[in-house]
């Protein structure tokens, strides 16, 4: 075997090299997105689409920040609003002494120039801002008002968080939907393209910076993890400082290797997760029928078994932690999302829906009473609520089927409610108007077969909207949180669609190399990197050890 | 001679037309709506009336399809493959260039060390018929190449790049390297290839060592061999330029077949690896129902074993006497 001869010694000599490499001071290793490869890419208008991290928040910003974790707005580009009298015109005040990435003044020509390339291209207009604004005006260098067709308070929100860009440089980009903007010139933090390959990029600081002597962090640097068991080995092994990956058992696996710097914080801020019933179809337009599947579920055993116990289950509000301030806590403790089964099989036998010789149920035409519940093939953690789910619902006569589809097939089915039951996420933003505008008003339902973005269950209300609409116009704090308490206990009366948990918001963090992570005991943001824009209060707060 | 490779070529051009052509029906025919998949991807961050806009922005057309296929054959030609969806608004072309040279130099030096290592293996096992490469190493390598491949490549990563810290755990190269033509950087692609190269070995050199072994042994059987014998050639030259060379085209025809393992079977070594080739972007492709990268992908893939195929035909035609007589 002479090429054992050659070949062992050779492997052998290769392998000798492998010490590991020092890393370079003051750059954080960060695992956000999972590619195999990167592809340059820094287009921070078209939204969701394949830019690259922190594009959204962290190269470019927006004018005021939502910090959930703090339930406050924090000033950015700009540092005041003010509504008018008649709540009809919003003005920005923007930050004195903003420069561009290329040394250019920030202006208020570059927030008007900004919104109306969306108004010119409306793919890029995501929050749809113009359908409730009619202009944007300049007033000045650092002053910009915009005017509103109708009184819409929420429409701040859309506005505030616009990413803005330069003016002199977007002016000459023939399609703005379609450039990558390889060469990125913003206001925020980190602009400088050091390094693009396509296993590894790298970030380094914008040379005018508006905030003195930040960002502290020197680059940041990506490499590229195409699963999360290769970001997971590379969290535990110390080699990123900061993701934002669903680490399975978190404590043993990444916490307990250093636990004075291994560091995770998942609280309740992501969506929170639905069973929704298709309530077109017979008996789940019914809403004993929903409080009776809702009641049937052991949410906590479901909670343990899906999530790792990293999450509660939800209360009949749905709201998760980031609107505990909004929560009504009478609403919260009515009984349809407590486990009760001896409840639920009363009330699906007061419908009429009574057992048949075989246990299961039937419908007033005589069939068993059986669905469909969907959800995503891989989604391993809806899988596995969808096992509780389904055995909980056998339990009360229901001929429970999962099935799994591919990503794309599923949405589909959802969007055009060609399903009976499924799992799905639910839709926020800063107050739970978005959320309860999904879930309750009759403006967000689309007929059976048309897709829609949310409103999947197929339920309006017409008093709820009436709340919502009313809430749009809603000045005071107080009246806010009267007319969303209302909301919710149509909500709570109706439960259109049936809650399950809240998501957690996956955060970890690696302090060895660097200080200033959120944690929950500084709450200053969410420590999960995908939750933009709050990187940006993270990237501007770290602070190397060693420089 | 001539006419027969001329021949071929016409054959390979047809042949390439109908896979261009199943390219476009193929994703098609498959359900769901790419529009709504790629809607999904944003988890409710894009308001419903961009919706429309979108779509035209990905150029989504109720064209009739014959209409929509020429638009593809003539893009084709122009070398335009579209815009990936899934990594929208960069083209396809660029995102495969991300990932394609690493593809082919990975997979393509497995492949052919696999095939040369086990055709040499498979000549020894059939030459000393009964003996410990025949009875032990043929059988051991079948059973490993029995495993499931992406257990057996994150048991090797497990063992010798976590474990040991004997190779590195992921990409092509170190991310502090400066690509370029190195004897540090080279020594670098070569430290970071050997485990996922040797997984693709040894998960696949049983098939070649035993499918060269048993027309090996079928060869030596043979008159011809016995009349080399007995005209007394020296036995190395009997057993590589007379039996090994007649047992050899089976393989080589396969070989042709396994250049497509290059491109796209490579998927599995790519993900436990993370290994920055073309199949990752594959499934990629197929999960977001990303057809300008699909098509653009079975593209390359296509052309890839066309060529290949091409290749061996060709050196069937040298190792093979009997090719030249029918051309």
């Amino acid at each position: 075997m002479k090429f054992a001869r050659v070949l062992l010694p050779l492997v052998l000599l290769l392998a000798c090299s492998s010490e590991p490499r020092p890393r370079p001071p003051g750059v954080l290793f960060v695992s956000v997105e999972q590619q195999s490869a990167w592809v340059r890419n820094f287009n921070p208008l078209f939204a969701g689409a394949g830019a690259r991290w922190p594009t959204r928040a962290g190269v470019y910003e927006c004018m005021q920040i939502f910090s959930s974790a703090q339930g406050r707005w924090v000033p950015w580009l700009a540092t005041q609003h003010a509504w008018t009298e008649d709540q009809k015109t919003l003005r920005f005040t923007l930050r004195e002494n903003v420069r561009w990435s290329d040394g250019k003044p920030f202006t208020a020509e570059d927030v008007a120039f900004t919104f109306g390339l969306l108004k010119k291209h409306p793919a890029l207009d995501a929050g749809g801002v113009w359908r409730f604004i009619t202009d944007v005006k300049v007033e000045g260098p650092r002053a910009v008002a915009f005017t509103f067709s109708r009184v819409y308070l929420p429409g701040f929100a859309d506005l505030a968080h616009q990413i803005i860009v330069p003016r002199h440089v977007w002016e000459h980009v023939a399609d703005p939907v379609t450039f990558t903007n390889p060469e990125p010139v913003a206001t925020g933090p980190f602009t400088q393209v050091t390094l693009f390959r396509n296993q590894v990029y790298e970030l380094g600081r914008n040379p005018h910076y508006w905030m003195p002597g930040k960002p502290a962090v020197s680059a940041l640097r990506f490499l590229a993890f195409p699963t999360n068991d290769q970001a997971n080995m590379a969290l535990v092994e110390g080699e990123v400082d900061w993701a934002g990956n669903f680490v399975p058992a978190v404590d043993r696996t990444f916490v307990s290797r250093d636990p004075v710097h291994h560091h995770r914080w998942f609280p309740l801020y992501g969506s929170t997760v639905f069973l929704y019933p298709n309530t077109t179809r017979p008996p789940m337009d019914d809403v004993r029928v929903r409080k009776a599947l809702s009641m049937a579920l052991d949410r906590a055993r479901l909670v343990e078994v899906a999530m790792y116990g990293y999450t509660r289950p939800a209360d009949a509000t749905a709201l998760n932690d980031a609107y505990t301030a909004w929560k009504d806590p009478e609403v919260a403790k009515d009984s349809w999302t407590h486990h009760d089964l001896a409840r639920a099989n009363q009330l699906l036998d007061e419908v009429g829906l009574v057992r048949g010789a075989d246990g299961l149920r039937r419908l007033p035409d005589g069939k068993p009473f059986a669905v469909d519940l969907e959800v995503v093939s891989g989604w391993s953690d809806w899988v596995r609520a969808g096992q509780v789910v389904s055995r909980d619902l056998r339990k009360l006569g229901i001929a429970v089927q999962l099935k799994t589809y591919e990503f794309g097939t599923w949405f589909t089915r959802l969007q055009k409610g060609e399903f009976q039951l499924a799992i799905s996420w639910s839709l926020d933003g800063p107050t739970p108007y978005n959320f309860y505008k999904w879930l309750l008003s009759p403006r967000t339902v689309r007929p059976v077969g048309e897709v829609a973005a949310a409103n999947w269950h197929r339920l309006g209300d017409a008093e709820a909207d009436e709340l919502l609409i009313r809430f749009e116009r809603a000045g005071t704090p107080e009246e806010q949180r009267a007319l969303m308490s209302a909301v919710q206990r149509r909500f709570s009366a109706l439960a259109p669609a049936i809650p399950l948990f809240p998501n957690p918001s996956w955060g970890e963090s690696n302090s060895l190399r660097f200080t200033g992570f959120p944690t929950e005991q500084n709450p200053y943001a969410r420590l999960a990197p995908h939750a933009e824009p709050d990187s940006l209060l993270v990237l501007t707060e770290l602070t190397p050890r060693e420089r | 001679m001539g006419r027969y490779i001329l021949r071929r070529l016409g054959f390979y051009l047809i042949a390439a037309w109908a896979s261009l052509t199943l390219n476009f029906v193929i994703p098609r025919l498959a359900p769901g709506d790419p529009a709504a998949a790629m809607f999904a991807r944003f988890e409710g961050k894009v308001a419903p009336e961009a919706m429309g806009a979108l779509k035209a922005a990905f150029g989504f057309t109720d064209a009739p399809l014959y209409a929509q296929y020429f638009t593809y054959l003539k893009h084709l030609v122009q070398g335009d493959l579209g815009m990936s969806y899934a990594y929208f608004p960069s083209q396809v072309t660029e995102v495969i260039g991300t990932g394609l040279m690493w593809t082919v130099a990975l997979a393509g030096v497995a492949v052919i060390i696999s095939f040369t290592l086990g055709s040499f293996l498979g000549v020894l096992a059939a030459w000393n018929r009964g003996g410990w490469l025949d009875s032990g190493l043929s059988p051991a390598l079948a059973f490993l190449g029995a495993f499931p491949y992406f257990w057996l490549a994150m048991l090797a990563l497990y063992l010798f790049g976590f474990v040991l810290g004997w190779f590195p755990l992921r990409h092509a190269y170190g991310h502090d390297m400066e690509p370029g033509l190195s004897f540090a950087f080279a020594a670098d692609v070569a430290r970071h290839a050997v485990l996922p190269a040797a997984s693709i070995v040894v998960a696949t050199l049983g098939g070649w060592m035993l499918g060269m072994r048993n027309t090996m042994v079928a060869t030596l059987g043979t008159d011809s061999i016995r009349l080399a014998h007995a005209r007394g050639l020296p036995p190395r030259q009997v057993m590589l330029r007379y039996a090994a060379r007649n047992a050899l085209l089976p393989n080589v025809t396969s070989f042709g077949m396994a250049v497509g393992f290059v491109l796209s079977g490579s998927l599995l070594t790519e993900i436990v690896f993370s290994y920055p080739g073309t199949g990752y972007l594959l499934i990629l492709a197929v999960r977001n129902q990303d057809y300008p990268l699909m098509q653009g992908l079975f593209l390359v893939i296509t052309l890839a074993v066309l060529a290949a195929n091409f290749a061996v035909d060709l050196l069937c035609l040298w190792l093979d006497p009997r090719t030249r007589a029918h051309a």
